[in-house]
């Protein structure tokens, strides 16, 4: 019905735009899954965003989470639709490099987002650096304890680029914290029963764990439920800016969020595709600024999502 | 003639079955006391009661998804969809709770969604004959479809403190899930081993033709085991629930192979006719202790899926051995 409702309001969008801008160019979107609410805020950044821009997006999201395989296919089957453009997110920056060639060679352009293909002629790219963002949040984490005491790593599926990415900011914040702690670093997949069971077995063996990294919101989650079982008390801090973090920042039992901003990236995403399809600049690259959120900035994060409205380039430029 | 011989042959069976079973579970049990004493000898806080007890709650939840399954691999079939119903079970149960405040109604709900779901499969295995592989299979994609649709990408988080009881609460001591999982230790037993329609579970794996020739209902035993598995997977999705708190589209993923693996490894055989719930128990009791122990010993839990494949394998083809010298 959302979706209804949304495609409703584009069209609406789409007839009272001025025809100044060349009617009914379609954009395909591809992201990852249909379960992480950070694909969710992409999907919404980029409605947002054709809104504002008069164009049609279509959504292409694998049923199966993050299955190669579909992708592919799905790629497929676009590059027969021929879209006007393509904004894509890669299930997998290695394996989907074929997919990119085909699109390339169907001469579509295609903008990359998020996660940033191994290889492939991209108009741009817009992401954030899970490096960073592991950094800034771990530095968060390690001074809110006051710069001493344990910490464990919560780590995410291993394998995965942004996995290894966000464990090696945790990582190097952790050294430069020299009376801090690494007592462990286990993967718990990402997901929250994993982190639930994985903290409860470490709460076993450490009697004191003053902090914790989990490298997405999901997990933290998991080992705050895990302390509050035992009655244990630990700083913990996440990634991914959810909207259950935002929630448990303000209640305070979350310390940190460090925010990917998908929303942003689906905006960004879309905006840079239209601009290249009516020959206007675009810049090759953009990084997005690591944005911890803590109880001291959390208030913006509050509006949902489908109710906040796109930035423009030149206002994330100037950040 | 040939009649004649397969009814005596049903007599028999359940009996033999049962004490074939004793040795099983009995030599699963020395191989998890054997996995318990190597990890006390490495790890100091192994044998603490804090973590018996941080075991025993893990293992609840992984009996519990395995428990129903067990019985529909007792008649030879197999419920893929277990995974999915706790996904599509708890996110129902999640927003009635969200929606209404009231934990009995989300026991309801994530229960009665759960044993609906199951009866759809036992009727897509006795009504529409399709095997129980490809109809679990399917109604698996159908379920996590509905589930993805429902939830369009969102969490629902924070239930009330009298539902976390379920999960997280404790009673003289020990962790409730615990208390559910004896529950459903002894009824599964008792239906199992002490009553008629447990026995005609045990007759239609070993023989179904016979089963049905010696006057067992075939189709409503199915239609029961099912059922059954769809209920305890509604059980289970509310004991996550109330361990994590939320629910989002993705939570009954990678939830089934586990609950297979506990099966397997407490022993009951795929082809159906043999093994015991109580069996399942100690199955997902050896699968828990070594994500347990790995933590405890900090081996990077990654090595985890490699060594449950190794465990899985031993235990099949140990149970094969077993029953070929019982026979």
């Amino acid at each position: 019905m959302k979706y209804l409702a949304l495609g409703a309001g584009i069209a609406l969008a789409a007839s009272a735009a001025t025809t100044a801008l060349a009617a009914n160019e379609t954009i395909a979107v591809f992201t990852k899954n249909l379960t992480n609410p950070y694909f969710q805020a992409v999907r919404v950044g980029a409605e947002a965003a054709a809104k504002t821009l008069g164009v049609k997006v279509d959504q292409y999201v694998p049923t199966k989470p993050d299955s190669i395989p579909e992708q592919l296919s799905q790629v497929e089957d676009v590059i027969v639709k021929k879209p006007d453009a393509i904004v894509f997110i890669p299930v997998d920056y290695k394996a989907l490099v074929p997919a990119v060639e085909k699109i390339n060679a169907a001469g579509i352009p295609v903008t990359n987002i998020t996660d940033r293909s191994a290889s492939g002629d991209f108009v741009a790219f817009v992401g954030a650096n899970d490096y960073a963002i592991a950094l800034a949040t771990g530095r968060a984490l390690l001074k809110a304890m006051g710069g001493k005491g344990n910490v464990i790593i919560l780590e995410g599926v291993k394998g995965s680029l942004t996995a290894a990415d966000r464990s090696r900011g945790f990582a190097d914040a952790i050294k430069e914290f020299p009376d801090v702690k690494l007592l462990a670093s286990q993967p718990a997949n990402f997901q929250r029963l994993p982190a639930l069971q994985v903290m409860e077995n470490l709460m076993q063996s450490f009697p004191t764990i003053d902090g914790v990294l989990a490298a997405n919101d999901p997990m933290a989650i998991g080992a705050i439920e895990a302390l509050d079982g035992a009655n244990r008390k630990a700083l913990v801090v996440g990634i991914n800016g959810s909207k259950e973090a935002v929630e448990l920042i303000k209640s305070g039992k979350l310390v940190a969020s460090g925010d990917f901003n998908g929303f942003i990236q689906g905006c960004l995403g879309v905006e840079i595709a239209v601009r290249n399809l009516h020959k206007q600049a675009t810049p090759k690259e953009v990084i997005l600024k690591p944005v911890v959120i803590d109880k001291t900035n959390y208030t913006p994060y509050e509006t949902p999502v489908e109710q906040r409205t796109c930035p423009t380039l030149a206002e994330v430029a100037s950040q | 003639m040939t009649r004649a011989m397969t009814d005596a042959e049903i007599a028999v069976r359940p009996r033999l079955g049962f004490s074939s079973n004793v040795t099983q579970a009995l030599f699963r049990l020395l191989a998890a006391a054997l996995l318990c004493a190597l990890l006390a000898s490495l790890s100091d806080v192994f044998m603490t009661q804090s973590n018996i007890l941080n075991v025993l709650r893990q293992t609840a939840l992984l009996f519990l998804m395995a428990s129903g399954l067990t019985l529909v691999i007792l008649t030879a079939g197999l419920d893929l969809s277990v995974g999915a119903n706790i996904g599509l079970s708890a996110c129902l149960a999640a927003s009635v709770i969200k929606a209404t405040g009231s934990p009995s109604l989300g026991v309801a709900t994530g229960i009665g969604c759960g044993t609906m779901v199951g009866l759809a499969n036992g009727a897509l295995v006795t009504a529409l004959r399709i095997p129980s592989f490809i109809a679990t299979y399917g109604m698996m994609w159908m379920l996590t479809g509905v589930t993805y649709f429902y939830m369009g990408g969102e969490t629902i988080h924070g239930f009330p403190p009298a539902f976390r009881q379920l999960g997280s609460g404790y009673l003289l001591g020990i962790p409730m899930p615990v208390y559910v999982m004896v529950l459903f230790l002894a009824i599964g037993t008792f239906f199992a081993q002490r009553t008629v329609w447990g026995q005609q579970v045990y007759a239609i794996g070993a023989n179904p033709v016979a089963a049905r020739l010696s006057g067992v209902p075939v189709p409503s035993r199915l239609l029961l085991v099912y059922t059954l598995s769809g209920a305890m997977a509604g059980l289970a999705s509310l004991i996550i629930l109330a361990r994590i708190n939320s629910a989002q589209g993705d939570i009954g993923e990678d939830l089934t192979l586990p609950a297979i693996a506990a099966v397997l490894v407490g022993g009951t055989s795929l082809f159906g006719g043999s093994g015991t719930v109580a069996g399942t128990l100690i199955g997902a009791f050896i699968l828990t202790l070594v994500l347990n122990g790995m933590n405890l010993l900090q081996i990077n839990a990654s090595w985890q899926p490699l060594v449950t494949g190794v465990i899985v394998l031993v235990a099949v083809s140990i149970n094969a051995r077993t029953r070929r010298t019982d026979e």
